[in-house]
């Protein structure tokens, strides 16, 4: 039989890892002073939190014009999708492809996969608990790499800057886009796996 | 005395998995060995050799190519005898002068901010490590660059630079300058400080210079 720690008496500082006494719990940690609980605290809540404020700023970050390409005094604002459609037409398939992985079908990923450990937690949906591990590292690691359309904005609107002749603008989806990309971070951040496997424990003891 | 207040009184002589809780017997691990979770496979412990040598060097190597990455234009645009060059600050002064304010300030922390205080941590940490000098806040130095971590982007910042060049090529020339190379150096010195950071080794090391 495999033992949590917590049932032994024993809990960890989330920063350094240095294992304290369940006594210490809420306790400044005596190597790092980080205060020891014994879960990240208020996890479910706040990670379905962040989770609902990103998902809602996910619409405005679609719908609203992220950049304006204007060449000889012609262009429009143009929206995520446009960008990616504008480079199909330019025929950069795999450019296109890297936009349309990084600012779309990662957002929605992450969303649904978040979701996905949430409910694992709530519902007791702990079977294949170390393919949910390998989801939630997976949804950790890629979440920053949705930033990459914000750059690409940021440089083209540094370097497009040659008065009538061609120009680049950011526009109000992008500050939509970063803020959803933000609250995926922060929502991961706060999702404390070992729940995953408390509720695992918990369900092998009524079910050996 | 049960098992449970048998473990509670000792904590130190386990190790517990930070993402399945599972409890542990405390073993030494040679150097350039791994330990993993027997039942969740993550990372508990990655000893390297010479961690705190290695991440010195790479962080004064990354803080010697900050520079050049940031003060030279990493792109040239020229078009019809017009031509523009573009630096990581000046990417942040556009967007701002797009009246888009906070994106403008999330790229200033995560392209230029945010991996500068990285590697000035690391530097003084590492350094006052090495030479067992017990110094002011160096568990402070540690937990910041824990928490900086995931929150420097320049290697998404370099794929953004790829993928504008891309973008590009259809309506001008675009050369790469020196602060593309220089940036290039400073993301792989980076990447390397952080997989040979022996985070245990550090976390123990400031624990016994802290406790004299
Ligand atoms: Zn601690
Ligand atoms: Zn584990």
């Amino acid at each position: 039989m495999q033992h949590s720690a917590l049932t032994r008496g024993i809990i960890i500082c989330h920063r350094c890892e240095k294992p304290a006494s369940i006594k210490q719990d809420g306790q400044p940690c005596p190597r790092c002073g980080t205060h020891i609980h014994r879960r990240k605290r208020h996890s479910v809540a706040y990670t379905w939190a962040l989770l609902l404020a990103s998902m809602i700023m996910l619409i405005p970050a679609n719908l609203l014009p992220i950049m304006t390409f204007k060449s000889l005094g012609k262009g429009d604002p143009a929206t995520i999708m446009q960008g990616v459609l504008q480079l199909l037409e330019h025929d950069m398939l795999g450019i296109a492809l890297v936009v349309l992985t990084a600012s779309i079908i990662i957002p929605v990923m992450k969303v649904i996969g978040l979701i996905i450990l949430l409910l694992t937690v709530q519902l007791g949906w702990t079977t294949n608990v170390r393919q949910k591990m390998l989801m939630y590292h997976f949804v950790e690691w890629i979440g920053r790499w949705s930033m990459l359309d914000i750059f690409v904005v940021a440089i083209l609107a540094a370097i497009v800057q040659l008065g009538n002749l061609a120009s680049v603008t950011g526009n109000t989806g992008a500050t939509a886009f970063a803020a959803a990309v933000i609250f995926t971070m922060l929502a991961a951040n706060c999702f404390d796996t070992r729940l995953i496997w408390d509720k695992h424990l918990e369900q092998l003891e009524v079910f050996p | 005395m049960t098992d449970r207040d048998l473990a509670s009184t000792q904590p130190g002589k386990f190790w517990v998995c930070p993402e399945c809780d599972l409890l542990m017997n405390r073993r030494a691990i040679p150097n350039r060995h791994e330990a993993h979770c027997p039942r969740c496979q993550s990372l508990i412990v990655s000893s390297k050799r010479h961690s705190i040598e290695w991440t010195l060097a790479l962080a004064l190597a990354g803080l010697i190519l900050f520079f050049p990455a940031n003060l030279f234009p990493i792109l040239t645009l020229t078009t019809l005898g017009l031509s523009q060059s573009e630096t990581i600050f000046m990417s942040v002064t556009a967007l701002y002068d797009s009246h888009l304010f906070a994106v403008s300030a999330l790229v200033l922390m995560s392209a230029i901010v945010v991996p500068l205080m990285k590697l000035l941590l690391m530097a003084y940490l590492s350094g006052c490590l090495l030479f067992h000098k017990p110094a002011p806040l160096l568990s402070w130095a540690m937990r910041s660059y824990q928490q900086l971590d995931s929150w420097g982007m320049l290697e998404i910042y370099m794929l953004g630079i790829l993928v504008s060049i891309v973008k590009l090529v259809d309506v001008a020339d675009v050369t790469p300058g020196i602060g593309l190379y220089s940036l290039a150096g400073l993301i792989i010195v980076t990447l390397l400080t952080s997989t040979q950071l022996d985070r245990h080794r550090f976390w123990r090391r400031i624990e016994q210079l802290e406790r004299r």
